[in-house]
């Protein structure tokens, strides 16, 4: 669809997001060698260290999610373009989520194996990438709504880094309803990353829809 | 052909535009003239589907623009800026919006010629002057080769040459059957343009017709102009 | 320069996202307290709490987003493109033709967000602890004032940690994504501390020491060293974004 192709032209041609994806598998890859290193030395930094890295490195998916979306609101009016090119909003957002997926599976890939395969943790890449992928939407889905990238950035990441782990340590049976659940429990935090990221494209979709430009 | 009929907009609580109604017709370049605030841009925001009315229709070849298939093979928009992300170099910009309306690359690099700005094609839009941001912008609604341009205040940031190019491409456009609609302020270059003049002030079509109809007995367009929109006591603000 | 400071500060409190990190980084860290109460009676109880007497300043910790956010816009505003006709021009634009000195600029600005964050730090603390006191009272001895000293330096030391960062990147999504993660419940300095010892001497790390007593790092840094070596992290950061600042076009 010509939708998708102009979105992916976009998002391949965005300087900030290939800085990005590089800053995010360096990072997962400086995190993976100070846990193998702490390991190393005896003293392992806890459990489940297929995983751990992407425990912080997944905030540069959240980035990406966030400089993907407010990149049409910001330095520029090209929301104006992309509606002028393409009024019918719906499809728009849609070819949005689905051209932002795809450029970002390859990157939760690799950074996803540069976790958990010297871990030994190859059963969990696949659903590691899954989540990270997810993660991007989920932060694209809200900076569309919010349309500035700082504040945007602030709200997800004090959720996903602040208010996360406060509600967790207050209230064990909240874990299971916070979005970044996966990443910590892979077994029980699916259901809860794959609604809200469903209900918040949803959400972004119908006020994108009714909006002024 | 442009069809605005009884457009009426409200936004944040206050009334901005009340009973729009005006055509522009192909072969012609229809003059949309008023003050600042007078409602041209949201006019043509409406026109353009960017933003909706409480009521009334505006069409473009009889249809609203967010249900023309590959619009911009149809309308060609020149708003404020140039619509590209400060990041992105002319030619990217020109590409994507090139690929959403399933057109060829080839013509990113016509039109860049075409508004003279090939050597800057590798350039980053946001190094781009005031003058060179308007030309990517037309670049950018000429992609399609419609046969509607629709301008807001398209000499804005032009220098002499470039406001003379303009004039003589937006009359060669009407000669060429196609429907053009420009907003402008600056009466004398409207009046050399024009075929057809719209009015509006605060919100409300004060005249229409032909560009003589509207100057009327009046010197100019602007002694014209000036009698249509009086201002309260006050400034010319 | 006390008129370039007041102008910096209206600046400052003139953007709605500064007023976000001032109310959230004010708020938090007590209604924390609040609403730990119950788990932190439990935990004096049973006798797992080593040290009392770091009760109330260790939640302060939860508060730090509001500096962070507020050193970071600080700069960052000035670098957000003003609008369409111009997505090159940016505020600092503006800002340079009324203050060309560019280090007197700085000097103000850096003026003001120590101001605000102070204050802000003051008011925090002082809620922080008296409800700690309330709430348990029996058990927590009232902190020494220069421990409290120390943690209002802590808080403002990271505030100019953030603004010095951004100076540098001139983004504010960087330094923020990167202190953020860092602040959460397993800091990745603190995780680093466990691979070398020389993380021990990252900012946040050795400024906790300054007023945390109980921590399990493995290089123990006496408070007024500890205080010294942030200190001069800052310092470094502050001056290479300021020679930057100097010497890049705008």
């Amino acid at each position: 669809m010509n939708t998708v192709r102009a979105e992916l032209r976009k998002l391949l041609t965005l300087p900030s997001l290939r800085r990005t994806a590089l800053l995010t598998w360096a990072a997962t890859a400086l995190l993976t060698y100070a846990y193998a290193s702490a390991e190393a030395h005896g003293e392992p930094l806890g459990d489940d260290t297929a995983l751990a890295p992407l425990g912080y490195t997944q905030a540069g998916f959240l980035v990406l999610g966030v400089l993907a979306a407010t990149s049409e609101y910001q330095d520029g009016d090209q929301i104006r373009a992309t509606l002028l090119a393409m009024p019918r909003r719906l499809p728009l957002q849609a070819a949005k989520a689905l051209a932002l997926a795809a450029l970002t599976l390859p990157v939760a890939a690799a950074t996803a194996a540069t976790s958990t395969l010297p871990a030994g943790g190859v059963a969990w890449t696949p659903v590691a990438t899954a989540y990270l992928t997810l993660t991007a939407l989920l932060a694209a889905a809200v900076a569309s709504a919010v349309r500035r990238a700082l504040p945007a950035a602030i709200a997800l990441l004090g959720l996903y880094f602040v208010a996360g782990p406060l509600l967790r340590a207050g209230s064990s049976a909240s874990a299971a309803y916070l979005p970044d659940t996966a990443a910590l429990d892979p077994s029980h935090g699916a259901a809860a990353t794959i609604a809200w990221t469903l209900s918040a494209l949803t959400l972004a979709a119908l006020i994108f829809r009714r909006r002024d430009a | 052909m442009i069809t605005i009929d009884h457009v009426s907009k409200t936004k944040s609580r206050t009334r901005i535009l009340y009973d729009v109604t005006f055509e522009a017709r192909p072969g012609r370049v229809t003059g949309f003239l008023g003050p600042n605030g007078a409602g041209k841009t949201s006019t043509l925001r409406i026109l353009l589907g960017l933003d909706s009315p409480q009521s009334g229709t505006a069409l473009i070849c009889g249809r609203p623009y967010r249900k023309l298939d590959r619009p911009l093979t149809t309308v060609g928009a020149l708003l404020d800026g140039s619509g590209a992300h400060r990041a992105r170099t002319a030619r990217a910009h020109l590409r994507w919006v090139a690929a959403s309306n399933g057109l060829p690359d080839s013509r990113a690099d016509e039109v860049l010629e075409t508004v003279g700005l090939t050597g800057d094609a590798r350039k980053r839009a946001g190094r781009f002057s005031l003058g060179m941001s308007r030309r990517l912008g037309l670049a950018t609604a000429l992609l399609g080769d419609p046969e509607v341009l629709v301008l807001d205040e398209p000499v804005n940031g032009l220098d002499p040459a470039g406001i003379r190019w303009m004039r003589g491409f937006l009359r060669d456009s009407a000669a060429q059957g196609r429907t053009v609609l420009l907003s402008s302020h600056l009466m004398g270059e409207l009046a050399e343009i024009a075929d057809d003049v719209v009015v509006i002030d605060k919100g409300r079509v004060v005249t229409h017709g032909s560009l003589a109809d509207v100057t009327g007995g009046h010197r100019t367009l602007e002694d014209a102009f000036f009698a249509l929109t009086a201002t309260e006591a006050g400034g010319p603000w | 320069m006390v008129n370039l400071v007041r102008a910096e500060l209206r600046k400052l409190l003139g953007l709605p996202t500064a007023w976000v990190g001032l109310v959230l980084g004010t708020l938090v860290a007590p209604v924390v307290v609040l609403l730990n109460a119950p788990y932190t009676r439990r935990a004096i109880a049973a006798g797992t709490l080593t040290d009392t007497s770091d009760l109330g300043l260790r939640d302060l910790g939860i508060g730090l987003i509001g500096p962070m956010v507020l050193g970071v816009i600080v700069v960052s505003s000035e670098y957000t493109s003003t609008g369409r006709d111009a997505p090159g021009a940016r505020q600092l634009t503006t800002t340079l033709a009324a203050v060309p000195h560019r280090l007197r600029l700085l000097a103000a600005k850096t003026t003001a967000l120590v101001l605000v964050v102070a204050a802000q730090a003051t008011v925090t603390t002082a809620a922080t602890l008296t409800l700690t006191q309330v709430l348990h009272g029996e058990h927590a001895p009232v902190p020494a004032p220069t421990r409290v000293a120390a943690a209002i330096l802590y808080w403002t030391l990271t505030a100019l940690l953030a603004y010095a960062i951004t100076l540098i990147t001139r983004n504010g999504i960087v330094p923020l994504t990167l202190l953020i993660i860092n602040s959460s419940v397993v800091s990745v300095s603190y995780l680093l501390t466990k691979v070398t010892d020389l993380a021990s001497y990252l900012p946040d790390i050795v400024g906790a020491q300054m007023f945390i007593r109980d921590t399990d790092f493995p290089v123990q840094v006496p408070p007024v060293t500890a205080g010294l070596v942030m200190t001069a992290w800052i310092v470094a950061l502050l001056a290479v974004g300021a020679v930057l600042f100097q010497r890049r076009d705008a």
